[in-house]
């Protein structure tokens, strides 16, 4: 299990961003939008087959002449304000077989990411992902931060449609994230680097289909870049958000019109806390109805990634 | 520090250099399994080592298939008067290269492997009564002029479509070629309407191809009954049932056949074949 280097740049106090595939492949959206524009140089990989199936068999003329696994690279980038590493993961390891990492493999994979960072120096990282959200989707996502350490917690508090998990209602500051973007916090606390998840919501009614969810990306994007003080044109993130949003629009006129009628209510949620503000147009027991059917129709649980 | 290979050997044959046969438990027409049980028990090989399923296979659930609880098995047979090892093995669900390697790493502690052959079927749209084919990817031009001389079909072109994946022989392909290792995987086309029950012929056509390359010396009358058996039933259906006629028909003279028509060919012969003689 090795990861290769195909150069050792020079770089100072690099902050690592990494992504992987999960719901709506929001993380990993707004991880390789700021990798492309940014420009980052790729530097390195991690050797895929310990850990991935191959995804593709070129045959020519009876004989195997390539396979193609998934892919784990390193980029890097050095600006103005500060020196960036990228982590992009085509797919997540799959140990225990589910859809997210887990066991050993995803530990392994963790640790190498967090091998690479530490080498060139970097102690801070970023990951991002996808929260699961009683919201509608002509709705701005907001950004659900988990840090690693208390310390961080006052940085958060700075950035723009991003709240905590005792901010989101009725959690209490509790909460679970699934997969690597999740467990690479939980190993960069064990091995002392600070690191914070960033989750842009996406609608509940949406995870269970497959479909990317720019939108939240290019919130997550909005945070990603506040923190790095960085800033990148997202033009294409838009282009590449109307289209989707012309999708789910579509989708959405095919729901059944009872489920429809319930998911119309979510357009009035507001994302307030309960003690200290004025009450939104649905109250929580309207909320906790809408989530009730909305699950029973889709059969899914709200949930990280 | 190395890492304990997940096998238990039960003994120390007297091997050099040996061929190893890997068929998947798996597999369309049970092809895999009926072709390496079929070895094992002519030639006859005796086990050899067990691998430990904990690292590569789901253990929080058992299937039951036909009304009994599976379990994952990995096992390696050995003849020693024919210089080859076999393995038969459900298909791993992690750790492939782990588990692909680990096989190897086995077989190669009696000398340099000298050959892999993998067995495999692909479901097809011919009729039973045509001849089935032997088809063959390999994983160096040696081994490919080595396999000239046999009547197989060789120059296939493929990629993985989207959404699709590499079959594990595939992988192992990939892996022996990476320890220079000559390895084929064979691919025996079956009739579609015969992958949920068993074909004797493509049995047939993938030992005859290893008892010439390997010199194993097979006697395969019982076989050839067993093809014959099988023919005059499906004759029979034929006889009884005049869609199943018709869609066969349509097959042997390439017409094609439609979804409906395929599944009712399907489930007839099915179901004549589970008739007792």
């Amino acid at each position: 299990m090795t990861v290769r280097l195909h150069t050792e740049p020079r770089l100072e106090n690099p902050v690592l961003v990494a992504g992987w595939p999960g719901i709506g492949n929001i993380g990993i959206i707004a991880v390789d939008t700021l990798k492309g524009m940014t420009q980052a140089e790729e530097f390195g990989e991690i050797e895929p087959w310990d850990f991935f199936y191959p995804r593709k068999v070129l045959i020519r003329d009876g004989e195997l002449k390539d396979l193609e696994f998934p892919t784990s690279k390193f980029y890097f980038k050095r600006t103005a304000n500060r020196d960036l590493i990228f982590f992009i993961g085509e797919e997540q390891p799959l140990g225990g077989g589910g859809v997210y990492a887990e066991g050993d493999k995803a530990y392994e994979m963790a640790n190498l990411v967090l091998d690479i960072a530490l080498r060139f120096g970097c102690q801070k990282v970023y990951t991002s992902g996808a929260a699961v959200s009683p919201i509608h989707h002509t709705m701005k996502p907001r950004v659900w931060a988990v840090p690693n350490t208390a310390r961080l917690i006052p940085e958060i508090r700075r950035y723009e449609n991003t709240v905590l998990m005792s901010d989101i209602e009725e959690r209490g500051g509790q909460g679970t994230i699934t997969g690597l973007n999740g467990l690479l916090l939980g190993v960069a606390r064990k091995r002392g680097l600070e690191a914070v998840c960033f989750m842009g919501e996406i609608p509940i009614y949406l995870q269970g289909f497959h479909l990317p969810y720019p939108k939240a990306s290019k919130s997550v994007l909005e945070v990603l870049t506040a923190a790095l003080r960085i800033s990148i044109p997202t033009t294409e993130l838009s282009t590449f958000i109307e289209r989707t949003d012309g999708e789910i629009e579509r989708l959405y006129e095919n729901f059944p019109p009872e489920i429809r009628q319930q998911l119309e209510k979510l357009r009035y949620v507001t994302h307030t806390k309960a003690q200290s503000q004025e009450p939104g147009p649905i109250t929580e027991e309207d909320k906790r109805g809408i989530l009730e059917n909305i699950d029973k129709f889709f059969k899914k649980e709200p949930k990280g990634d | 520090m190395t890492e304990k290979h997940p096998f238990t050997i039960y003994w120390e044959p007297p091997l050099q250099n040996p061929s190893l046969i890997v068929g998947w438990s798996e597999d369309a027409g049970k092809l895999g399994s009926k072709v390496v049980d079929y070895l094992t028990q002519k030639l006859p090989a005796k086990e050899l080592a067990e691998m430990e399923p904990t690292s590569f296979f789901p253990l929080g659930e058992v299937v039951v298939e036909d009304d009994v609880a599976m379990f994952p098995t990995s096992k390696l047979y050995c003849c020693p008067e024919k210089n080859l090892v076999i393995f038969k093995s459900s298909l791993p669900r992690s750790q492939w290269h782990k588990f692909l390697n680990a096989v190897l790493d086995v077989v190669g502690n009696y000398g340099h492997l000298s050959e892999v052959y993998t067995i495999g079927s692909m479901v097809s749209l011919s009729a039973h009564t045509v001849p089935r084919q032997l088809l063959a990817v390999v994983n160096s031009t040696e081994i490919k002029r080595a396999l000239r001389k046999y009547e197989i079909v060789g120059n296939m072109n493929y990629e993985t479509p989207p959404g699709q994946r590499p079959t594990l022989s595939s992988f192992l392909l990939w892996v022996a070629k990476r320890r220079n290792t000559p390895a084929a995987s064979l691919w025996v086309p079956i009739p579609f309407y015969l992958v949920s029950t068993e074909d004797p012929w493509a049995c047939r056509r993938a030992l005859e191809f290893l008892d010439q390359r390997l010199n194993l010396r097979l006697d395969f009358r019982d076989l050839d009954e067993e093809v014959e058996r099988q023919a005059a039933k499906i004759a029979q259906a034929r006889s009884h049932s005049p869609h199943v006629d018709a869609g066969i028909r349509k097959l042997e003279n390439n017409e094609g056949v439609t979804h409906d028509e395929s599944e009712r060919l399907i489930r007839e012969i099915e179901e004549f074949l589970k008739q007792k003689d």
